[in-house]
């Protein structure tokens, strides 16, 4: 079996795919969204689908210069870009939220520039989700009363009940989703692995971009085929896990496999940082509490500023998981949050003799003989 | 006790001798906001290092969190980001040292150097914080760069969740959230907090509220009755007098000033020829740039970020959780997090009017490199100003704090360009 071909996968290289066009055609409406911190199954629930945007080969940002400085993130600067050129003009409706400064910006250019009434001749409904930055309970209670008027909007924008019934479905839908990722994930961070890092970035992606129904079946398919793939010998590359910023292309994964490393694992948005947790409707009745639950103190991204310890520990805990021998960080220029966390890591990683690499890139693979001299360095200085 | 907080001698110093310079050099009446900023800037600062000397626990806070919220303890405030450009302000070489000292410890060159001035002083030792209390607003720097504090030197350090939106339910948790933070880092430094104590010095606050809606009414007029200078002077003492008697002095001292001038319809450069209001900051690596304006161009500065920092006079006189309240609508409308905490509509609304009230002949956008929260607002507002009033905007990148980045002689070329196309 060779999944470099397999159609699911490569569902990741494009921004469309015919699941969206049968959604549309049953006259089913899309949401577009940047950040994991959104409740994905409240939309599930409300027979809308969730589309995390993207800007999966697109290294113009032309148009988007136009309207946000240089200094800005590329890669959401990449999907202004498209969204100006009417790429995302399928979605029905767009949810942001304050993950950084850069993403959350997008709401009013989305609302300004893009989803105009002379542009787009349907109603694209704006959402927007106040995320606190501070894990406390009082930061709990703000954010579960967010996603509770989230559902009524989405109630009053659409014409529909969100039910506890079929939140509580879409819920075990997203749950077995997550259980199915990670089941994935092991086969990546296993000695002898039968995926590979980029393979399970464009599983990742394409997750995102299809019903949740769809990319389970998919995902049982491609481990029930990947039960009788032969196991990888990667004994002679070094193991690396890859840390930072998102990551929505295979160009700048592909560059770190062909260095002489394997990317066995990651914590990165398209990733683990993605299906780690689940939504444990054991001990709470309530699905939007259980569900905010999740989403509120699981395993962190740099935003949350009070939170280091714990990625520290989860990177800890899967540099041993996966047997890995060195650290990749990375972030994409002018991402302050992942750049400041890369920095802690690579003071705390060294002192516990973990060799680290911290490099800044584009969204967009550019710079490529530079960043594969720093990676090929790296995994040579690795013992 | 006092080498606790060494850049803040280092700043008397400069304040010292910068004041030795104007006294001696300048004519009585020359640019009276500096000379009389200096004075209570210099004041507060010197009560600082005092405290310092008795032993009192040092506190760090961001400039986001109105410093007069901390009279509530007997403590040693040090502004984090005030330092880093105070500083850059005041030393001749700048604290483009510091901003090395920390990027080569590893900190991303594109985060904001009002933290990473402080930042590299740290990594010093040239501070010594007991505590440390911010705002998670106003931006991703923020968010990151504190995170050094907490978890690289190991600061206790005490985080009030600004939320986003400026409405309603925000002001009532942000108010809970300011009383716990405050609660919170009066465990840390062994204090209960004195909120009575408070009241008197946000009471003071109010005053100051009072004098400078009344200055700002005054600039309104044509020629403005102040000069450039008081812009940055002003922003100063906003972030390390507030809630002093100094400060209520300060803005007293050039209300009068600007009465007088108002009264006499006379400019400080000499004659007015373009009325501007700059919505970002002014340059804080080289702040005699502002004279060159008025002197050179005869182009007033009516109103800058630090400067559009109006609030509701907060509620003294009933209950605590009333006056926390007011507190947290204060701090939600603080420069730069009102911009950051909310959509940028209100700001491009409040632009606009204000464009009209002043009656400016165009807008000077400095973008600061580091501003990402602010990166997708030059254009929107630039567009909104020429569709609604036809007035144009200049955008100019640029670093607030680090000389190196940007010339000053192409920053006036191009607003000498931009004004002679006005002219």
């Amino acid at each position: 079996m060779n999944l470099k071909d397999d159609p699911f996968l490569n569902i990741s290289n494009s921004i469309k795919n015919p699941y969206i066009e049968d959604w549309h055609t049953s006259n089913k409406k899309i949401i577009g969204y940047y950040c994991t911190y959104i409740p994905e199954e409240l939309l599930h629930a409300a027979e809308i689908l969730p589309y995390r945007i993207r800007a999966t080969g697109n290294k113009d940002t032309e148009l988007a210069d136009t309207y946000m400085v240089r200094f800005t993130c590329s890669f959401v600067r990449a999907t202004l870009d498209l969204a100006l050129k009417g790429v995302f003009n399928f979605v029905d409706g767009f949810l942001i939220c304050n993950s950084c400064d850069h993403s959350r910006r997008m709401f009013e250019l989305f609302d300004l520039k893009v989803f105009t009434k002379e542009k787009v001749d349907k109603k694209v409904n704006r959402f927007y989700l106040s995320i606190p930055h501070i894990i406390t309970e009082e930061g709990f209670n703000w954010y579960l009363k967010e996603v509770e008027e989230l559902r009524k909007e989405l109630e009053s924008a659409y014409n529909c009940k969100i039910t506890d019934e079929k939140l509580n479905h879409s819920i075990k839908i997203y749950n077995q989703n997550r259980e199915l990722l990670k089941d994935l994930h092991k086969l990546q961070i296993q000695e002898n692995p039968k995926i590979t890092g980029t393979e399970a970035l464009q599983i990742s992606m394409a997750n995102a971009s299809v019903p949740k129904e769809i990319a389970n079946e998919e995902l049982k398919r491609i481990l029930n085929e990947l039960e009788t793939k032969e196991e990888m010998d990667v004994s002679s590359k070094k193991r690396v896990i890859l840390v930072g910023s998102v990551v929505d292309n295979i160009d700048f994964i592909q560059l770190i496999e062909n260095s002489g490393a394997f990317v066995a694992s990651d914590f990165i948005c398209f990733g683990t940082r993605n299906f780690h947790d689940s939504v444990d409707m054991d001990h709470d009745a309530n699905p939007i509490s259980a569900l905010t639950k999740r989403l509120y103190y699981r395993i962190s991204c740099p935003r949350m500023m009070d939170d280091h310890e714990n990625r520290l520990n989860f990177l800890k805990k899967e540099i041993k998981n996966a047997n890995i021998d060195g650290v990749i960080l990375q972030r994409i220029n002018n991402c302050d949050l992942h750049g400041c966390d890369n920095m802690l890591f690579t003071h705390e990683l060294k002192d516990l003799d973990i060799p680290v690499l911290n490099i800044d890139r584009e969204s967009y693979q550019a710079d490529t003989t530079r960043l594969q001299t720093r990676i090929e360095a790296f995994i040579e200085m690795i013992k | 006790m006092e080498n606790r907080i060494i850049p803040y001698k280092m700043l008397l110093k400069a304040l010292t001798s910068t004041q030795e310079l104007v006294e001696r050099i300048l004519p009585e009446n020359g640019i009276p906001s500096l000379r009389i900023g200096l004075k209570y800037l210099k004041s507060v600062i010197e009560t600082t290092i005092k405290k310092a000397g008795e032993g009192l626990p040092i506190v760090g806070y961001h400039f986001a969190l109105p410093a007069e919220y901390l009279s509530c303890f007997d403590c040693v405030p040090i502004c984090i980001e005030g330092t880093s450009y105070f500083l850059a302000t005041l030393l001749l070489g700048g604290v483009e040292k510091y901003y090395d000292i920390i990027g080569n410890w590893g900190h991303p060159f594109h985060t904001c150097t009002s933290q990473k001035g402080t930042m590299g002083m740290t990594l010093e030792d040239l501070f010594r914080f007991d505590a440390i209390i911010t705002p998670s607003a106003p931006c991703d720097s923020t968010c990151g760069s504190y995170g050094y504090f907490k978890y690289a030197k190991k600061f206790p350090t005490v985080i009030a969740d600004t939320p986003f939106l400026n409405e309603e339910k925000s002001q009532l948790y942000y108010a809970e959230e300011i009383k716990r933070s405050l609660i919170n880092l009066g465990k840390l430094i062994d204090q209960e907090p004195d909120f009575e104590k408070l009241r008197f010095h946000v009471e003071l606050e109010n005053q100051v509220l009072k004098k400078k809606t009344e200055i700002f009414e005054l600039i309104k007029s044509t020629p403005s009755p102040i000069e450039n200078m008081f812009n940055p002077v002003s922003a100063a003492a906003t972030i390390f007098t507030s809630g002093t008697q100094e400060n209520l002095t300060f803005y007293d001292e050039m209300l009068q000033i600007i009465k007088k001038r108002f009264r006499e319809k006379s400019h400080h450069g000499g004659e007015e020829h373009i009325r501007t209001i700059w919505p970002y900051m002014l340059t804080f690596f080289d702040i005699s740039f502002c004279e060159w304006l008025d002197r050179e161009l005869g182009l007033s500065i009516l109103m800058d970020i630090f400067n559009y920092n109006f609030f509701e006079p907060i509620n003294t006189k009933s209950n605590l959780d009333e006056m926390f309240l007011g507190m947290a609508k204060k701090a939600l409308g603080f420069p730069m997090v009102k911009q950051s905490a909310d959509f940028y509509y209100p700001f491009i609304y409040d632009c606009i009017q204000m464009a009209q009230d002043y009656n400016v002949d165009c807008f000077i956008y400095t973008q600061s490199l580091a501003c990402k929260q602010f990166g997708s607002l030059p254009n929107i507002l630039r567009e909104a100003l020429k569709d609604e009033l036809g007035i144009p905007m200049l955008i100019i990148e640029f670093d607030v704090g680090d000389a190196r980045m940007t010339s000053l002689k192409k920053f006036k070329e191009k607003i000498n360009m931009f004004v002679q196309t006005l002219l």
